[in-house]
């Protein structure tokens, strides 16, 4: 029997709010506003106190999901990588670079968007880079 | 302020509804400011669909129920009574007259007090400002 | 020896007779709930800032509803646990509740109606202050229904309808909430429309707000939500000579029946 409130963000969107992880027994189930935060001062929004729920959910994807023949099957990361750079590479050869695009994401971090941004210029070669908090 | 107000009565099956029907076939006149909406019992009659009501534009809401002792679900209307009382201190701290909620028990022999509530209730909320500019 | 020093010890006895004590734990300069399971943990035991401990022993009661459980308490918040156990919430026969005085700074700023605990209480720690009045409260009934109407609308036309109030509340646990009903609450509108979700939530607080403040604590727009349902409470103990949080014998008036004289 354990429980424990593991601070943390949230990783919605670019306030920061403080958040408490509500860990029982080893599984998330729910979270707590931070008292005393000088960004979120013991507040959250809908998002913030539903931030929880991905992390166990049901729905989560566990492995690469490969479709062929119009239906998914579990592969390897390796399998799904050599997919990947087969599939871009022979489109920026027939296609040209801009023929391809990288949609990124608010939930991933500054660093990782970076390195996305630096992928897509650097080895794709196009600037068609874009964030979903921009739709 | 003059303008029609519109009510909307809450009246249930087996007293006041019966009672509003006896008004009718009675011939008796009562204000055409009053939509009746039959519910089984007055003490199905929840704060948020009386709230809704207002929301959806009613000036003044009616609930209509069966006297002490004659409910039909024993004490449905035990219920009520006590429901809309605190329904009413709310609404009166919220800022909301709450004159515009009225219970009143009425029976199946009653048709002529049920027209009487409910002129005197449309009266009652012509008074008071339209609930669209309270809400605004 | 202040309040802090004196609560340690008394964990450190309990923690002989129960397998865990729900308290406060700071860790990074924040303080949350924990479950203190060993002594060698209690050198982060905090008082405050105040959190709603029985939401935590509730949840930790749900998973393990065999375990003896302790938990630091204060006024509200045995209120509370009296309140979720008249509604089966809560089992309280194996829970050793140990009592927490508020200080003066912090009832005033609960403006709390008894900043102490003693019905549940096994032991007690800091000394017991007076209550304190809601000044807004009574400011709010000198004013006529047009001004109070001015007040509240300006106060929730800033509500982001977070739920914040809802899910802090340790009274409310219905796993199909009205407010999410699209029926009641129309969706996809913020501030959400009045009077709807605001007194929809006021009416379901009839009977068991103990006035812990949780609600107000996690408003991200700091609306003044206990002083409308302290105001309610007054009306209701009025009304039907009820308070909730004092003792687990009363009854909730709203669900019972009326004694009708025949």
């Amino acid at each position: 029997m354990e429980y424990r409130n593991v601070l943390t963000t949230c990783p919605y969107c670019g306030t920061g709010c403080g958040l408490y992880l509500q860990v029982l027994d080893g599984k998330v189930v729910g979270t707590l506003p931070v008292k005393g935060h000088p960004i979120s001062e013991g507040a959250l929004c809908i998002k913030g106190w539903n931030a929880h729920s991905f992390i166990h959910h049901p729905d989560r994807l566990t492995s690469p999901l490969i479709r062929e023949q119009g239906r998914f099957r579990e592969a390897s990361w390796d399998k799904a990588y050599d997919l990947i750079a087969d599939k871009f590479s022979s489109l920026k050869e027939e296609f040209g670079p801009d023929s391809l695009a990288v949609l990124s994401s608010a939930k991933c971090t500054n660093e990782e968007n970076y390195l996305l941004q630096k992928f897509t210029r650097a080895v794709l070669g196009t600037n068609n880079v874009d964030h979903c908090a921009r739709l | 302020m003059m303008y029609e107000p519109k009510i909307v009565a809450y009246a249930c099956t087996y007293c006041s509804y019966p009672g509003a029907d006896l008004a009718g076939t009675s011939r008796i006149k009562y204000s055409p400011n009053v939509n009746i909406i039959r519910v089984l019992c007055s003490g199905r009659v929840s704060p948020e669909l009386i709230l809704r009501t207002f929301r959806e534009g009613a000036d003044g809401v009616l609930v209509l129920g069966c006297h002490f002792g004659d409910c039909h679900f024993i004490n449905g209307n035990h219920r009520t009574a006590k429901r809309i009382p605190v329904l009413q201190r709310v609404l009166e701290f919220s800022g909301i007259e709450p004159e515009r909620l009225r219970l009143e028990w009425v029976s199946a022999s009653e048709g002529e007090r049920f027209a009487q509530i409910v002129d005197e209730f449309t009266e009652t909320v012509r008074e008071l400002a339209p609930m669209r500019q309270v809400l605004a | 020896m202040n309040r802090l020093e004196a609560l340690r010890d008394l964990i450190e006895e309990a923690l002989d007779e129960v397998d865990g004590v729900v308290g406060l734990r700071s860790s990074s300069g924040y303080v949350a709930p924990h479950l203190f399971r060993e002594r060698e943990e209690l050198h982060q035991l905090a008082v405050s800032p105040k959190y709603a401990l029985p939401t935590t022993l509730r949840l930790i009661q749900t998973a393990h509803p065999e375990a003896k459980l302790g938990i630091v308490c204060r006024g509200c918040e045995e209120r509370g646990l009296i309140e979720m156990a008249k509604r089966n919430q809560i089992n309280l026969d194996h829970i050793a509740v140990i009592g927490l005085a508020c200080t003066a700074e912090e009832a005033e700023e609960c403006r709390c109606a008894k900043p102490y605990p003693s019905v549940l209480v096994d032991s007690h720690v800091g000394e017991r202050v007076e209550p304190v009045a809601d000044k807004l409260a009574e400011e709010l009934r000198q004013k006529g229904v047009p001004e109070r109407l001015d007040f509240w609308l300006s106060q929730f036309n800033k509500c982001i309808k977070c739920y914040g109030c809802r899910n802090a509340c340790p009274q409310c646990f219905c796993p199909e909430c009205t407010l999410e009903e699209e029926l009641w609450v129309e969706r996809g509108r913020v501030p959400p429309p009045f009077p709807s979700f605001h007194l929809i939530r006021a009416m379901h607080t009839v009977g068991k707000c103990v006035g812990c403040r949780e609600c107000e604590l996690s408003c991200p727009a700091h609306i003044p939500l206990t002083t409308l349902y302290t105001l309610i409470r007054q009306e209701v103990g009025e009304m039907f000579g009820y308070e909730p949080g004092v003792a687990l014998e009363d009854e909730p008036p709203l669900v019972l029946p009326m004694e009708v004289e025949s």
